[in-house]
Parts: structure tokens; C-alpha cells; sequence
């Protein structure tokens, strides 16, 4: 029982789901579902379409080279069983897990933080010149607060009558 | 190269046939029309040209003729001697070289007039030049009449040859007339030769094929043969003759026991010694055929003792029976067997075979002495197939360990390798280097309250700026009001946006927009605004009824502030707006081109100037 990835998406194809397609050429392509299938058919590129991990590692939004990614290779020399190898096989995929998926999400919080420096400034470039809108210059607080601040201290002055 | 399929020869025409078609083609392929007015050298080159061309087509066409035919000695001799028995040799020579002697004849005569015509000085000259050149390669060709005639009575008879190949497995059947060989012929191939009582029913040589371990074998039936001396055999007889003589074959003599073809015993063995030259290496065997009229057995002694000549010299003798097919495959199988095994004989001896035998192996199974197969029957129910037990591992109580296949969406088998702890970790030390230098850190600084209150207000900005674009997208589908009324004033709408943007206004009773809708509301010092107005105007126009008459109907109108000056604070603020209001209005204005007027964008759109004009109102 293998998991395998779909050609398009690169998502895990589950035993039981998808559709294998063999060239003439002797290529096998596995697919995930017929959205991926269909876009094959219809001769799209996957690193084109925007939701494939295809796209996302080749326009760098996701993490693409790494040495946590090494441990994870289809290798087709057979090594031979010791109980011992596959408990550290265990052991270690968890570890190298937990790293991979820490340094993806390092990668995209690098990748997102030029755009929030320049949300910053947009807003204040923003209040600099509309301000306008919202305050006429010279004017302190707006008036509605002012009416506000009075009617709470009028409950408040109920409050102490009453208490009293 | 040996050939033996002559169909693609040329059909050789007859030679009035021949004479017609090479003047048809001179007269269509060459120009037609001359006149005595033109140059004299147009002239000669006009009647040269077809008297060339005529000579070059006969040419041509015997050169085809002649190369089409085969030529005897490059041929395989048996067909050599084949063509040789059927169309006599020195005749089909002779043929040939009379198209060849007729090539060459035309040629010098077409050189000699060519060169006559040079001189030709007028038309009817040169025409007569022309005729004489033309007709004299046709005489030529008439001569031929004979000759053509034979080659194609040899073409039509050589494409209905037989494809024989002489190298191929052949068995060759061979016996005195009526014996028995053509209808065997029938019985092993799909060769439907004709079979009748008379002596010399099969006239020339027929093939058929039939297949054995694998391999198709040619099968040749031949004409029946006397016994007479070679030179006294006919042109029916040399074919079996030749056949004999050139293919490396089995032969099966078929001799009738029966004696019902009218030879007897006696003069058909006769016949076998006689022709027996004709077998040195070859595989012979003698075939004993209608032993369902007569048996071996039932032979006379003397008859038998016949055959034991035979058995001395180690011919195998087979009987058969071909109409109850009787022995027939035995015959054949017997026959195929034989020559196959001379065949591969003479390969071995040969030098090809050396260079492929030490490169050829056969790989015989070992014998094991017990199989699972064997265990499983042995056991019976309690059989169950168990394909770990012959495992090699290095420690043998992990044989029957559960592995996990899959975690977590991966394969566990993908991880798997035998120095993954070092490379875990390198990892692990390159992750340690990699917090050290602060990769994994947080950035980003804390707001102050300040950078707070601003992302607010730059919210709150932003929402207000969305709404007055919404506003004004709902206002665009409505058509202006003309003529343009004074808008009323909501006085709680700007009160309210006057508090939002955080102004207090003061005399709330006094302003502008409050008395502007309540008439009765006017202040004092207004009016005294307006007398002043009205003065002035009574001075310009002198005349009091005028005045009083704008006293007390104009009250109204007067008291909407004129456009330009409604909004403005101040002098300068109106005359900036203005100087805008001029400058909005854009060239087009300026230059007294309004929206409305008439106006083509492309002069000369390249649809309704190019093209044919057809019936359509399409074009300008």
C-alpha cells in the first residue's frame, strides 16, 4: 500500500481514489480527482494553476529547497528489514516532521512581512491626507462624544442619587 | 541477384502497334504549326526537333525492351536453362540483339538527316528531309515485325512461370506419366494441378507450398518422364529435366505398383537408373504409390526382389496411397526430414556457422527434490502459504514483525535508510545554528498606543471614503433636474455632519440655511441689502413704476444667492472658482466643438475601402 502524489496538485492520492494514466511513452501519471485529471487532459500546465503546490514552489510562496526535504525520497533499491532501522525510521520522520513544518511557516511569515511594513504605511500616508473626512482641522473631539460623556455622567449622577 | 519473378516486363508492342504510337507521341508532344514566312533557321529547328524526338522515343522505348528482358547469364541457371528449354536460347539472343541492331539503326539515321536539315533553304526541303528521316525509322521498325511478335509470346509466357526459389526447401516429384505425382501434389499442398487419366496431363511445372516444423517447403510437380536417351526428350520432359538438374531438392521418385499407367515395373526402375545421375546429392525416395489396388505383399516374389536392389543401397522405400491418403504425411514428413537434415549438414561444414555457434546456449532447469507444490499436497487443510519463512535477516526473530505501511500521509518505506540517525542529526544541529542566529524570531515590534489610535482612523477613513463612492455611484443614473431649482437644505443633515467632523456651530437660529427656507425668518439687515440693490437700479433706469413693480414682486427671486457666488467665502475664493470652472471645460470647448456635434472618429475605416464592390451598400 503506497500513497502517492497527484501529478497536478501534488496532493496525496489515497488507495482506492483517482485515476492512473500510462503514455504511450511508458510514463505513469497519478491523479488525485478529475479536476486534476480533466486540467492533464485539457493540457494545462500545473505550475501555472494557481492552486497547485506545483505553482506555489515554483513562484516561491512556499518553501521549495530544503534539507528537511531530502529525508522524504522514493527509493527503489530495497534495504533489508531490521527491526531496529525501521524503529529509528519512526522516530526520526516524526522529528523531521515537526522541522519541515516549521520552517514552511518560517518561510511564509518571511515572505508576508515586506507587505505588512508597507500596509503601515499606507494607512498612515492615508490619515495624512483624508483626515479631512473624518475631523474638520481645529476641531477637538466630535460633538457626539461630548453628548455622550454628558449622558453617562447624567446616569452616573442618577446612580449616586439612588445608591444615596 | 537471382530472379524469379519476371512480371514486371514491358508489354512489347507489335510493330505496326509500335510504329503508330511513336508517331502519335512525335505529332502531339513536339509543335505543330509552321509557315513558309518565318526564318529559315526557326524553320530547320522546328522539323529537326521532331525527327529528334521521334529517334530519341524509339530509342527509348527498345532500350526499355531490352533491358526488361533478363539476360541469361546473370539469371539463376535453372532459370537459365529453363528460358533455354522453352524459348530456345540462341532464338531469344537472336531477338535481342535485332532490338539492339534497330536502336542503333535509328540513331545513325536520325544523326545523318539531323545533320542534312542544317542545310535544308526551305520549307517543303526540310519537310521533305523530315518525312524521309521518319519513314525510314519506321521501315526500320516494320523489319522488326517478327522479333516484337516472339518477345512477347516470351514475355506472357515467362510472367505465368511459376516463382520458384531455387535456394529455398523444395522436394521434387519425379516418376513416369500417370503414376501418382500430381495428385500427391494435391493431397499435401493447396495446388489444384490438373489430374487425368492421360499420360502428359501436366505439361510444365507447377509449385506448391505446405508447411512442416514450422518451416514452408516448396513442392514441385514435374511432367512425366520416358525412357529414352536425353537427346530425344521434348520440350515437356527437358522442364522436369532441369528442375532435377539446378535445385538442390529432395526427390521423390513415384513409381506405380499397380502398373496402371501403363509402364511396368521392370521399365520404370529402368527409368530410375537412367536418370539416376541426376540425384547425386540429393535425399531420394523411392514412393510406392496405389498400393490400394496392390500391396507390397501381394506382389509376386520376383517383383519384390526388384525392390531389394533398393534396400541394399539404403533408399528409403515408402507406400502410399493418394486416393485413400493412406502414408501420404509419412512421405512427406519423410522427405522434409531428410533434406532438412542434409541442409544443416552442409551449413555446419560452411564458414558463416562459426562465427554464430559459441555465442548459442541452452539452459536446462536444475531438479529440485521438494517444490512447495509438494508440501501443499502433503498437507492437505492444514496448508497455509506462509512467504516470510524463507527470509534471510540478520536477526531471525524479526521474520514475523508487523510493519507499519503509512503515517501521517507519508510512506514509511520512503524514509527508510540505513544512515538516517546521522543525517537526523545534521538536522538537528543545523536547526540549533539556525535559532542561534535568530532565524526563528519574531520581528515585529510592539504598536504604541499611537501607531493604534492611527490604524483607527485610517480605518475609519477608509469606510468613509467607500461610502461617498457608493453615494456617488447612486447618483449617477439620475438624470440632472433642469431647469435647476435651489436645492432644499435638510438643516438636521448638516447639523449632524457638522458635529461628526467636529465642529460646534454657533446661532444655530441665525444661519444661512435656516432663514433660506423660513421667509418669515429674514433678518433686518438682509433686507437693507436689497434696498440698496434696488436703488441703484431705479437710478440706471429711471423709471419709478419699473422699481416698485421689482419692489414687491422680485422679493423671491432676489433672495437665492446667485450661482457663482453661492458656497464661496470670500472674493478670491469666488474668483478661483472661476478660473477653474474655464478650465474644466477642456479644449474641445474652447475650440467651439461641443459633444454633441457631429463627429467621425476614423476618416477612412480600412473595412469599407477595401474589397470588391459586390451588391451590397457596404462601401463608401
Amino acid at each position: 500500500m503506497r500513497l502517492e502524489k497527484c501529478y497536478f496538485c501534488s496532493s496525496t492520492v489515497h488507495p482506492g481514489h483517482g485515476i492512473h494514466f500510462v503514455r504511450n511513452d511508458c510514463k505513469v501519471f497519478k491523479f488525485c480527482r478529475g479536476k486534476c485529471h480533466k486540467a492533464f487532459k485539457k493540457r494545462k500546465n500545473p505550475r501555472k494553476s494557481r492552486w497547485t503546490k506545483a505553482y506555489r514552489k515554483a513562484t516561491g510562496k512556499d518553501l521549495a529547497v530544503d534539507p528537511s526535504f531530502e529525508f522524504e525520497k522514493k527509493r527503489n533499491i530495497p534495504v533489508k528489514y531490521s527491526r531496529e532501522l525501521w524503529n529509528n525510521t519512526l522516530v526520526a520522520m516524526k522529528r523531521v516532521e515537526e522541522i519541515r513544518l516549521k520552517r514552511q511557516g518560517q518561510h511564509i511569515i518571511n515572505r508576508l512581512k515586506e507587505g505588512k511594513k508597507l500596509r503601515k504605511e499606507a494607512d498612515i500616508r492615508e490619515v495624512d491626507k483624508h483626515i479631512h473626512l473624518i475631523r474638520a482641522p481645529g476641531a477637538k473631539a466630535p460633538v457626539f462624544e461630548k453628548k455622550m460623556v454628558e449622558v453617562i455622567m447624567a446616569d452616573d449622577d442618577d446612580e449616586d442619587m439612588e445608591g444615596n | 541477384m537471382s530472379q524469379y519473378n519476371f512480371k514486371k516486363i514491358t508489354v512489347v508492342p507489335t510493330a505496326k502497334d509500335f510504329i503508330d504510337i511513336i508517331l502519335s507521341k512525335t505529332q502531339r508532344k513536339t509543335p505543330t504549326v509552321v509557315h513558309r514566312g518565318y526564318k529559315i533557321s526557326r524553320i530547320r529547328g522546328f522539323y529537326t526537333r521532331k525527327v529528334k524526338f521521334c529517334q530519341q522515343s524509339y530509342h527509348d522505348k527498345l532500350t526499355m525492351i531490352i533491358t526488361d528482358f533478363p539476360k541469361l547469364e546473370d539469371i539463376h541457371p535453372f532459370y537459365a536453362d529453363l528460358m533455354n528449354v522453352l524459348y530456345d536460347k540462341d532464338h531469344y539472343k537472336l531477338a535481342l540483339g535485332q532490338m539492339n541492331t534497330a536502336r542503333h539503326l535509328i540513331d545513325s539515321v536520325a544523326k545523318d538527316y539531323v545533320r542534312l536539315l542544317k542545310y535544308g533553304d526551305s520549307l517543303y526541303r526540310c519537310k521533305q528531309l523530315k518525312r524521309a528521316a521518319l519513314g525510314r525509322m519506321c521501315t526500320i521498325m516494320k523489319r522488326q515485325k517478327q522479333s516484337l511478335e516472339y518477345l512477347e509470346e516470351v514475355r506472357q509466357h515467362l510472367s505465368r512461370l511459376p516463382s520458384i526459389d531455387p535456394n529455398n526447401r523444395t522436394l521434387l516429384i519425379t516418376g513416369f506419366p500417370n503414376v501418382g505425382k500430381s495428385s500427391f501434389i494435391n493431397k499435401i499442398t493447396r495446388a489444384d494441378v490438373e489430374v487425368q487419366p492421360y499420360a502428359f496431363t501436366t505439361k510444365s511445372l507447377y509449385v506448391g507450398h505446405t508447411d512442416y516444423k514450422y518451416l514452408r517447403w516448396q513442392v514441385i510437380d514435374t511432367p512425366g518422364l520416358l525412357d529414352h536417351s536425353l537427346e530425344e526428350r521434348n520440350t515437356i520432359e527437358m522442364q522436369a529435366i532441369t528442375a532435377l538438374a539446378h535445385i538442390r531438392a529432395a526427390v521423390l521418385f513415384i513409381m506405380d505398383i499397380s502398373e496402371q499407367c501403363g509402364h511396368s515395373l521392370e521399365q520404370q526402375i529402368s527409368l530410375f537408373k537412367n536418370i539416376k545421375p541426376l540425384f547425386t546429392n540429393k535425399p531420394l525416395i523411392i514412393v510406392i504409390n496405389k498400393i490400394d489396388i496392390l500391396t507390397m505383399d501381394d506382389l509376386p516374389p520376383e517383383k519384390k526382389e526388384l525392390f531389394t536392389e533398393f534396400e541394399e543401397s539404403s533408399i528409403p522405400i515408402i507406400c502410399m496411397s493418394t486416393l485413400t491418403e493412406v502414408g501420404v504425411m509419412e512421405v512427406r514428413s519423410e522427405a522434409c526430414d531428410r533434406l532438412l537434415i542434409q541442409r544443416v549438414e552442409s551449413k555446419i561444414r560452411s564458414k558463416k556457422v562459426q562465427g554464430v555457434a559459441h555465442r548459442l546456449r541452452v539452459a536446462m532447469p536444475e531438479k529440485r527434490d521438494t517444490t512447495e507444490r509438494d508440501i501443499e499436497l502433503e498437507m492437505g487443510d492444514d496448508y497455509s502459504l506462509d512467504l516470510r519463512k524463507r527470509w534471510d535477516l540478520a536477526n531471525e526473530e524479526e521474520k514475523y514483525d508487523v510493519l507499519p505501511e503509512i503515517w501521517n500521509g507519508h510512506n514509511v518505506a520512503d524514509f527508510i535508510d540505513p544512515d538516517i540517525m546521522t543525517k537526523l542529526e545534521e538536522l538537528e544541529k543545523e536547526e540549533e545554528l539556525r535559532e542561534k542566529a535568530g532565524f526563528y524570531n519574531d520581528d515585529t515590534e510592539e504598536e504604541d498606543e499611537e501607531m493604534q489610535d492611527l490604524r483607527k482612523t485610517a480605518r475609519k477613513i477608509r469606510n468613509k471614503r467607500m461610502l461617498k463612492t457608493l453615494e456617488s455611484r447612486e447618483k449617477k443614473g439620475i438624470k440632472t433636474k433642469f431647469p435647476r431649482t435651489g436645492k432644499k437644505v435638510d438643516k438636521a443633515d448638516i447639523e449632524n455632519t457638522m458635529a461628526e467632523l467636529g465642529i460646534e456651530i454657533q446661532n444655530k437660529s441665525k444661519t444661512h440655511y435656516a432663514t433660506q427656507n423660513n421667509e418669515r425668518s429674514r433678518s433686518t439687515s438682509r433686507r437693507a441689502i436689497k434696498r440698496k440693490r434696488e436703488e441703484s437700479e431705479v437710478a440706471r433706469s429711471g423709471s419709478r413704476s419699473v422699481s416698485r413693480k421689482r419692489e414687491k414682486s422680485a422679493h423671491r427671486t432676489l433672495s437665492i444667492t446667485p450661482r457663482d457666488k453661492s458656497g464661496m467665502r470670500d472674493e478670491k475664493m469666488a474668483k478661483k472658482a472661476k478660473k477653474l470652472a474655464k478650465a474644466a471645460v477642456g479644449p474641445m470647448h474652447r475650440q467651439g466643438i461641443f459633444e454633441t456635434d457631429r463627429r467621425i472618429a476614423v476618416k477612412k475605416p480600412k473595412h469599407l475601402f477595401s474589397g470588391k464592390r459586390k451588391m451590397k451598400a457596404d462601401r463608401r
